[in-house]
């Protein structure tokens, strides 16, 4: 060994960074301000749009965990979002649940349904794999339109409580309450997975999956922990469907919107970071919300697909690419 | 007697000015042009999306009505304004739309858009604030929220099962000679899941053997397979339930496998718009076929022949459903029923309109209604018709009357069944 040492790089000041604990009380402190202003307007149409909103935004940032970090499209993420209603509406029934253990239930189902659809798709990548993922959205509807418990190709009715858990004054504020806490829960699993050993692995494995395997990265490993995490995360989202509407039937809980909505949002926003499956859903949703009780025909179904070819042609890399490119 | 001073004159004239309107009748009143603040009427339509070929043909009926309305001098001297918003045929666009009307918008009176899957998403919000709900084309839609407030503009009525297929089945055994066996085909969809229950339960009641029944799944797009196999079976009446993309599948592939069924048809929803009406035509040919309305002289209630008359021009401009013979029908009666309880009523409030609505009897174009305590009908009307003498693809042949004749219920028949079906051989 020689003597001869390399001298050392001079050492630049790192850039400061929130660490874990840290962005998750400020994302706690966020949910706890947002949830009190949404009391402040004290409105129902706002906690159904905020509702409609964050449902989105832990949809966008549950496909981004697989999607953006991993770079292995998902176009089942609807299969995945209708896997959690539906594990509501199976649950509810079955043992009379509330929402929050219905939504542990879902988070259950939807990582067992992750984990599977990892292991079943071991060898594929890149368009077969995203056309796997399109199957599982099939061969699940074709289960739940067979699943007369379910209520089959009818639907289900699922009846929200009477009583409303203190302290909210109607079960949509409920409901949005918990819809913040999701969101702000998702955001926060997905920073911590972009920053921790896990999110580099799995940036190696989306740059050169071949590269990172023989660099020592375990991709099957990280690949599996991304689908359970991204499912189970997806199917958090779809839980409190059925008692948004009360009514659930499988061509609505199955909609093309969630899984087109759940990919444009991120690459609206931006895959790279967490931040953009937050951005993205936050600007999309907005503007569908506001198009459908503005706009009101059907010009506001383009809005996806405009905004969409507008950010792939002027931002590739969505907004958040935008500022780093001006940086 | 003092004779009248021109000053005495002038104030002669200005009081009786003043008086005369408080003396007049109230009918010439009501002619006046409306005034004041609007009433205000939401709800959500189907604009866009799978249910937009049956919303966009409502949207027009409920405008023909507030024009009607506001030519009549408004609802309680007020002027009539719809607010409504494109739902995409998406369930789960329904409630923030709901919560939008009553909170932002204000709006006096809820109805409901069109079919189940839209009706049943708004119910929680309309519950919530107790407002009375009239809806369009549901199914069953209150019968887990039972909301004293619900009522429905269908006329399938609450004993689906019980009255559903009977039209079809009474035709069936009134044939000579008498029919043996059934065949069942329907979508696996809540509807039609509801009708074939009927069928199953009134063929059996009626002593005929089921020897085919099966649902097939809302992806089928080859229907010769179940053609083929209901042909295997070889049933005397064959009951189909089907929306329209599969009805034309289900109609072609009996055309193509040269069927023939001493009855074939049921709740095929299809023949129903006036696009599958021309592009089907002799195909149609002694097709049974449940409906809501056909022009016929024994189905004319006041003031149908002028909707129908006033709503074509309006949808050749707009490029939606030529003919209007199902949905607007209904829709109109949907906003007379909200309209008749208002008058009665005499103001805006909904525990004494969802009262009123309970007790009273409606005149409508489709006809007198009354609600049960769900809602619904008190007196199904499920009619049967059959397409008869169809030739070629012109329009003008399903204008008027003979066309589609009605054989069921009695009341309103208007022919007699015609037989085999042949699917146009």
């Amino acid at each position: 060994m020689s003597d001869t040492t390399i001298p050392a790089m001079p050492t630049l000041p790192a850039p400061r960074r929130t660490g874990h604990p840290a962005f998750w009380l400020a994302s706690a402190a966020v949910a706890l301000v947002s949830i009190l202003a949404l009391r402040g307007i004290g409105s129902e149409y706002a906690y159904f749009a905020a509702t409609f909103i964050l449902q989105y935004v832990v949809l966008a940032t549950a496909w981004n965990i697989l999607g953006g970090y991993a770079g292995y499209v998902n176009f089942g993420a609807a299969a995945f979002f209708a896997a959690g209603a539906y594990t509501t509406v199976a649950i509810g029934k079955a043992l009379g649940l509330s929402l929050l253990p219905c939504i542990g239930f879902a988070a259950l189902v939807g990582g067992v349904l992750g984990l599977g659809t990892g292991i079943l798709t071991l060898r594929l990548r890149g368009a077969y794999f995203a056309i796997a993922t399109l199957c599982l959205s099939v061969v699940l509807q074709t289960i739940v339109v067979n699943w007369d418990y379910v209520g089959g190709s009818r639907g289900a009715y699922v009846i929200r409580p009477r009583e409303v858990p203190w302290p909210f004054e109607s079960y949509s504020g409920y409901l949005c309450a918990v819809m913040v806490v999701l969101a702000a829960a998702a955001v926060a699993i997905a920073r911590s997975i972009e920053k921790s050993r896990l999110g580099l692995g799995l940036a190696a494995l989306r740059d050169d999956e071949a590269a990172a395997e023989a660099a020592g990265v375990p991709t099957l490993r990280l690949k599996l922990i991304a689908t359970t995490i991204s499912g189970a995360m997806m199917a958090v989202a779809g839980a409190p469907l059925p008692l948004l509407g009360s009514y659930v039937e499988p061509n609505s809980a199955f909609g093309l919107s969630y899984a087109v909505n759940a990919i444009a949002m991120p690459l609206i926003g931006g895959t790279g970071s967490w931040a953009g499956p937050l951005i993205g859903a936050v600007l999309l949703a907005s503007l569908q919300q506001a198009a459908t009780v503005t706009i009101s025909s059907a010009a506001n179904l383009m809005i996806v697909g405009v905004v969409l070819v507008v950010f792939v042609c002027a931002a590739p890399h969505g907004i958040i690419g935008l500022f780093r490119r001006q940086k | 007697m003092e004779g009248l001073s021109r000053r005495g004159l002038g104030r002669a004239a200005l009081a009786a000015a003043i008086t005369v309107p408080a003396t007049v009748p109230a009918t010439a009143r009501a002619q006046t042009a409306p005034s004041g603040p609007p009433i205000r009427i939401g709800y959500s339509m189907s604009l866009s999306g799978g249910l937009a070929g049956n919303g966009r043909p409502a949207l027009i009926a409920h405008r023909i009505w507030q024009e009607d309305v506001n030519a009549k001098g408004g609802l309680l001297g007020r002027p009539v304004e719809l607010v409504h918003y494109d739902d995409q045929s998406t369930g789960a666009q329904v409630p923030g739309i709901y919560t939008k009307l009553i909170d932002v918008d204000k709006v006096d009176l809820v109805i409901s858009g069109y079919a189940t899957a839209i009706i049943a998403p708004a119910m929680p919000i309309v519950m919530q604030r107790n407002m009375t709900f009239v809806s369009l084309f549901g199914t069953g839609a209150n019968n887990d929220f039972k909301y004293d407030r619900y009522f429905s503009i269908n006329p399938a009525g609450s004993k689906v099962k019980e009255t559903f297929a009977k039209g079809f089945i009474d035709l069936a055994m009134a044939m000579e000679p008498r029919p043996r066996s059934i065949a069942l085909v329907n979508l696996d969809s809540d509807f039609h899941q509801r009708t074939a229950e009927s069928a199953r339960y009134l063929a059996r009641e009626a002593g005929l053997r089921i020897v085919y029944d099966r649902a097939y799944p809302p992806s089928t797009v080859d229907f010769s397979p179940i053609i083929r196999a209901v042909q295997a079976a070889r049933p005397d009446v064959v009951f189909v339930g089907s929306y329209p993309p599969d009805t034309a599948g289900l109609l072609r592939a009996a055309s193509e496998l040269r069927v023939n069924f001493q009855m074939f048809g049921g709740p095929m929803i299809g023949p129903h718009i006036t696009a599958q009406k021309l592009q089907l035509g002799p195909i149609l040919n002694n097709l049974v076929v449940w409906d809501v309305y056909a022009p016929e002289p024994t189905l004319q209630f006041p003031g149908t022949q002028a909707l129908i008359e006033k709503y074509q021009p309006v949808a050749a401009r707009e490029g939606t459903d030529a003919l209007g013979h199902y949905v607007p029908p209904l829709a109109y009666a949907q906003m007379q029923v909200l309209e008749q309880a208002v008058k009665r009523v005499g103001r805006i409030d909904q525990a004494a309109l969802a009262a009123d609505m309970h007790a009273s009897t409606f005149e409508t174009v489709i006809g007198p209604l009354k609600f049960d305590a769900l809602g619904e009908w008190t007196e199904e009307r499920n009619l049967y018709t059959q397409y008869q003498g169809v030739q070629g693809n012109g329009i003008d042949q399903f204008r008027k009357a003979g066309t589609q004749v009605i054989l069921y219920p009695q009341r309103y028949k208007s022919g007699d069944l015609r037989k085999p079906y042949t699917a146009g051989a």
